[in-house]
């Protein structure tokens, strides 16, 4: 038992280690470089720890893959615009079927942006930013424990999916310092799944349409469409494993908050007033689960960093109106919640009990 | 173990056209394997995106068929995790030399112990025919009916920038030195380029005025010539190997030293 200041990127390292990552590839950017500065460091200190600071993110995506066939738990970190260089390795990864895993802290895009401010720009881009079809895990934690508890978490998931996964964190939460003891959460480790290069096979590790021999099926639409689905239903199954939320709060409120990551956060204040659904895997999207309890509340607001990203996504699948409340431009604030609720008639009277005290409004807005 | 058993027969024929230029490297590749005792528990491929990507499929070896341009990075991993295992990347020239072009840049300066054999077939062969970063300034191509306005990329000039790489040229033509260049670039102690210059009938010669396979392999018989012993530089059209008598080993990516800056960009 030792209670300890960590901080968000820190305790994303620390999982990966607890989860048996034995290689880092990446590129400095703000404001995940404290990931790669830590496993640099952890790199000179243990020798079986590979590490490498690629020339670019390309090359760090790739990089990992093989490190993974190789036979090595492998991870990166980067945020929106090294992220979107990564895109075309994600969607291999999915195609040959690679464990490995893509952490992106988020900060305001699009392109250099508002590089040291937390953003949540990257929800779509998590799921669809690659090339064609496949079917993504990601997870996003919102407190520094759950850095932790969710790196390892996705290193399973990409082990038995043996894909890309993707851990979000933002600005906020990989800057935010909290007082936790990492011994005590106890995620057991999934071992690795992929017999690793050289075992004595023939294998051809392919991104090109292949038959299961190696054969190019590049003009096969019903092996193409059989591999498909084959994979999908296989992770839409393994999925369950991992239908991680939040639901809790004032349950008997008439609306339904849903806010993931660091908007969870900055919203507690209003924990009085409305229900809150937290999506911890916000893909696959918690379609069960949203479901029933969506169906509880007359009105549902999406309080998230982007505009609308997620609140389409939930609108869609439930089909019905979902209300927005955007953070933009890093404004991550009780205030800029409230003035967003506000602006669709949502915002709670100053007499009702649990208005936000000065003390939550001013801790979010010293670190946004 | 003979040759034969390095292929994957029963996959041919190959997709590549009759007379193309990465059979016979393929040929060569297996040959030089063979005598230097690599097999599936001790090598990996890992090849890229173009027709030369293709030859992973043929070979009975475990072989990474890596995006276009990624060889490298793919590659130089796989060596860091597994330094027991050779590993062999086989690429094109565009492949390898224009959007792969960063992180060869970058791999000749960390000096992995992979061996690069690139097919440079001067052109962009899988995708019809377009100029690449080797095409001959003037040719004529799908995408340059006038004639490529620039010049090729140096690529001897590009992996000898770190003292300690190896670069060899040779052309399908002369299978005595691109075997002897493959074997030592795979018994070299860091990294080892072999540019070899191959034709591409079907999507090249014709186009440029070749009536065959064959009269590009006459072609380069007649113009290419050895180096002189002891050179220290290839010139255009020169077969050779240009190394350092004392190869300093580097071997795969060294861990680096904790950074204590931040960073504001
Ligand atoms: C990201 C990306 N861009 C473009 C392509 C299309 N493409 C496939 S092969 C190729 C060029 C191949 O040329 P080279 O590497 O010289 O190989 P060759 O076919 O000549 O052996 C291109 C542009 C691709 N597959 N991926
Ligand atoms: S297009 Fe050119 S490089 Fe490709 S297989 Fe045909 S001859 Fe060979
Ligand atoms: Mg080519």
């Amino acid at each position: 038992m030792t209670k300890r200041l960590v901080q968000g990127n820190e305790a994303v390292f620390l999982g990966a280690i607890k989860a048996g990552a034995g290689y880092f590839a990446g590129y400095p950017i703000s404001p995940s470089s404290e990931i790669l500065a830590q496993a640099s460091g952890y790199a000179a200190k243990h020798p079986e720890f590979k590490f490498l600071q690629e020339e670019d993110e390309i090359a760090s995506a790739n990089a990992i893959l093989g490190a993974s066939l190789a036979g090595a738990k492998s991870f990166t970190a980067t945020s929106g615009p090294g992220f979107s260089l990564m895109q075309e390795a994600v969607g291999y990864g999915h195609k040959v079927g690679i464990p490995a895993v893509i952490v992106d802290v988020m900060r305001v895009g699009p392109g250099t942006g508002m590089p040291t401010m937390p953003g949540q720009g990257d929800i779509l881009q998590a799921r669809y930013g690659s090339t064609g079809d496949y079917t993504s895990f990601v997870f996003y934690p919102s407190t520094v424990a759950e850095c932790f508890e969710y790196t390892i978490h996705a290193f399973n998931a990409a082990e038995e999916t043996r894909s890309p996964v993707i851990l979000l964190s933002d600005a906020f939460l990989g800057h935010l310092n909290e007082v936790v003891d990492l011994d005590t959460i106890d995620v057991p480790v999934v071992n690795r799944t992929l017999e690793p290069l050289a075992s004595g096979g023939t294998r051809l590790f392919s991104g090109v349409a292949t038959y299961p021999d190696g054969e190019p099926a590049t003009a096969d639409s019903d092996e193409f469409i059989r591999q498909y689905l084959e994979n999908r239903e296989n992770r839409l199954k393994i999925s369950e494993k991992y239908a991680f939320y939040e639901y809790g709060w004032n349950k008997d409120s008439d609306t339904l908050v849903i806010a993931f990551g660091i908007t969870r956060r900055v919203a507690q204040p209003l924990a009085p007033h409305f229900a809150l659904f937290r999506p911890i895997r916000l893909w696959p999207v918690l379609g069960n689960e949203l479901t029933e309890i969506a169906a509880r509340y007359k009105k549902i607001v999406v309080i998230e960093g982007s505009d609308g990203q997620y609140a389409s996504v939930i609108e869609h699948m439930l089909l019905r109106r979902v209300e927005r409340v955007p953070l933009l431009g890093g404004r991550m604030s009780l205030e800029a919640v409230r003035e967003g609720l506000d602006r669709i008639g949502l915002l709670p009277k100053e007499s009702e009990p649990g208005s936000a005290t000065a003390a939550d409004a001013s801790a979010s807005a010293s670190v946004a | 173990m003979a040759v034969k058993d390095k292929l994957k027969t029963d996959l041919f024929p190959t997709i590549w056209c009759p007379g193309c230029g990465i059979g016979l490297i393929m040929q060569q590749l297996a040959t030089v394997m063979d005598e230097v005792g690599l097999d599936k528990t001790n090598t990996v491929i890992v090849t890229g995106i173009g027709c030369t990507g293709r030859m992973g499929a043929y070979m009975n070896f475990e072989s990474v068929y890596t995006l276009h341009g990624r060889t490298l990075p793919v590659a130089e991993a796989i060596k860091t995790v597994r330094p027991e295992l050779n590993v062999i990347v086989v690429a094109g020239d565009g492949d390898t030399a224009s959007i792969g072009g960063n992180h060869l840049l970058h791999s000749i300066r960390r000096n992995p112990n992979v061996t690069v054999l690139c097919n440079n077939n001067e052109i962009y062969g899988l995708t019809g025919g377009q100029t690449g970063p080797t095409t001959p300034k003037g040719t004529t191509t799908l995408s340059s009916p006038a004639g490529s306005g620039f010049s090729p990329i140096n690529l001897q000039g590009l992996v000898n920038t770190n003292q300690n790489a190896f670069y060899a040229k040779t052309t399908v033509y002369h299978q005595g030195p691109m075997r002897r260049a493959i074997k030592e670039a795979i018994e070299w102690p860091g990294f080892a380029f072999v540019d070899i210059a191959s034709q591409c009938i079907e999507n090249n010669g014709r186009r440029i005025g070749f009536g065959s396979a064959f009269e590009m392999l006459e072609d380069y018989k007649s113009s290419y010539k050895a180096a002189p012993r002891g050179a220290t530089h290839l010139e255009p059209k020169q077969l050779g190997i240009i190394k350092n008598e004392e190869p300093v080993p580097v071997g795969a990516a060294k861990p680096a030293g904790p950074s204590t800056d931040g960073e504001k960009a």
